[in-house]
């Protein structure tokens, strides 16, 4: 009896001292086999509150913001000038009105907005509608307080857009869907996925170079034809505020 | 204490009297409102029928029928399409509705008023698409084909789900005003 006891004392896994050093060695196997990403995740913690704060980020990024600015100041100044030596049509510099989308029909048949700047404001029928990323629609009806835009993602809208890096005119035509199709003339047209579409500067209806999108997919030539969808720039079904250009082309 | 229970009562009764036309004028409101949260893939219900469909099936066929293009007017005027209209499924669906007789299982009432506007969101859908393919004939393609039955499937679907709870609580309305007024 004492002799059985005895062996079983001996025994090394009865022993606690083992296991803990057993444990040990697992969790140093672990934290090599994972390369140390244990250690790692416990460093993002600890470091945490002594990383360069969101301060530092938003002076980086104001000052990149300026320099946008001033460079997209220079390059209009730029612009103006070029296009009055060529006689061209000139970007309205009219007065801006902004408003505020008191409607929105954008994902049913009727594709429009309606604003809280009517004719009182000096809104008129044909003024552009802007929003955060680009063009929005044309307004087509005004009340005394309110104006009425059907966005070109309408079936009712269409208009004449400039791709850029082909440098062709093509026309904008509204499907009832959130992307608009581009219709290029030219089958031959070298038109690509990525490409950015803004308005033309032979448009009747647009001032030049408002952003509108860019090229999400091209559909199949037709006989004589191109087309492709337009993925649009300004995102109507979410813009509570916009700007009312008044043209004068 | 006694005057201000006396207007309350003639409010109560103005109201109680007048359901119909107020219903009717906040039609085009809630049009306008387009709730997103009521959506279903960017579309609404089409409103104008959960009114429409009580009224003629009080009033009848040929009140249905006016009523049907008073409601095509009034929307028209606050969409922008010049060319497209909505008068002719208003008008239809008036007429139709008007044919219907009210059914005594309230129950199945109830659901069958989610089918009928179905039915007349399918009707008025299919009329304003063929509008637009007639229109666009030239430039129309697959695309366009695909957003719209997206649209009439969608809006249906939402017609569908509202119309059992509006319809039936308009009707009762309706019939407890003609009620008070007899």
């Amino acid at each position: 009896m004492l002799g059985i006891r005895r062996i079983s004392t001996t025994r090394w896994w009865h022993k606690k001292k083992n296991w803990l050093f057993f444990a040990i060695f697992l969790f140093l196997v672990f934290v090599r086999l994972s390369k140390g990403s244990f250690y790692k995740d416990i460093y993002y913690f600890i470091s945490k509150p002594f990383w360069p704060g969101q301060f530092q980020k938003e002076i980086v990024l104001e000052s990149i913001d300026q320099e946008y600015l001033i460079k997209l100041n220079l390059l209009r100044k730029d612009n103006l000038r070029l296009r009055r030596i060529l006689s061209l049509q000139e970007s309205s510099n009219n007065e801006k009105i902004s408003a505020a989308v008191i409607s929105r029909k954008t994902g049913s048949w009727w594709r429009q907005i309606i604003l809280n700047k009517g004719s009182k404001d000096g809104v008129e029928i044909g003024n552009i509608v802007t929003g955060p990323g680009g063009l929005l629609g044309r307004v087509k009806d005004t009340s005394l307080f309110t104006s009425s835009v059907t966005l070109i993602t309408s079936p009712e809208s269409k208009l004449g857009v400039w791709v850029d890096r082909i440098q062709i005119n093509g026309l904008l035509v509204g499907l009832g869907d959130d992307y608009p199709s581009l219709i290029l003339y030219s089958k031959d047209a070298d038109i690509k996925v990525g490409d950015f579409v803004s308005s033309s500067p032979a448009s009747t209806l647009l001032p030049p170079n408002i952003p509108i999108g860019i090229v999400q997919s091209i559909d199949e030539t037709l006989k004589s034809k191109k087309t492709a969808k337009i993925s649009l720039l300004a995102k109507p079904h979410v813009i509570d505020w916009v700007q009312i250009l008044k043209v004068n082309i | 204490m006694g005057a201000n229970f006396e207007s309350k009562y003639l409010m109560n009764k103005f109201f109680s009297k007048k359901i119909s036309i107020i219903s009717f004028i906040l039609i085009p409101i809630i049009f306008l409102w387009h709730p997103n949260w009521l959506g279903f893939l960017g579309v609404q219900p089409y409103w104008p029928l959960f009114w429409l469909l009580p009224w003629s099936m009080i009033n009848g066929s040929i009140n249905g029928l006016i009523f049907g293009l008073f409601l095509g007017l009034i929307l028209d005027s606050l969409t922008l399409d010049d060319s497209l209209t909505q008068i002719p499924g208003l008008i239809f669906c008036g007429f139709l509705f008007g044919r219907i007789k009210l059914y005594s299982d309230n129950l199945v009432g109830h659901f069958r008023y989610g089918l009928i506007c179905s039915f007349g969101s399918l009707l008025c859908g299919t009329l304003y698409f063929l509008q637009i393919l007639l229109r666009n004939f030239s430039n129309s393609n697959s695309l366009m084909l695909m957003a719209s039955v997206k649209n009439i499937l969608a809006e249906v679907f939402l017609t569908g789900l509202f119309a059992p709870f509006i319809c039936s609580q308009l009707l009762r309305m309706f019939k407890f005003s003609r009620r008070k007024l007899q």
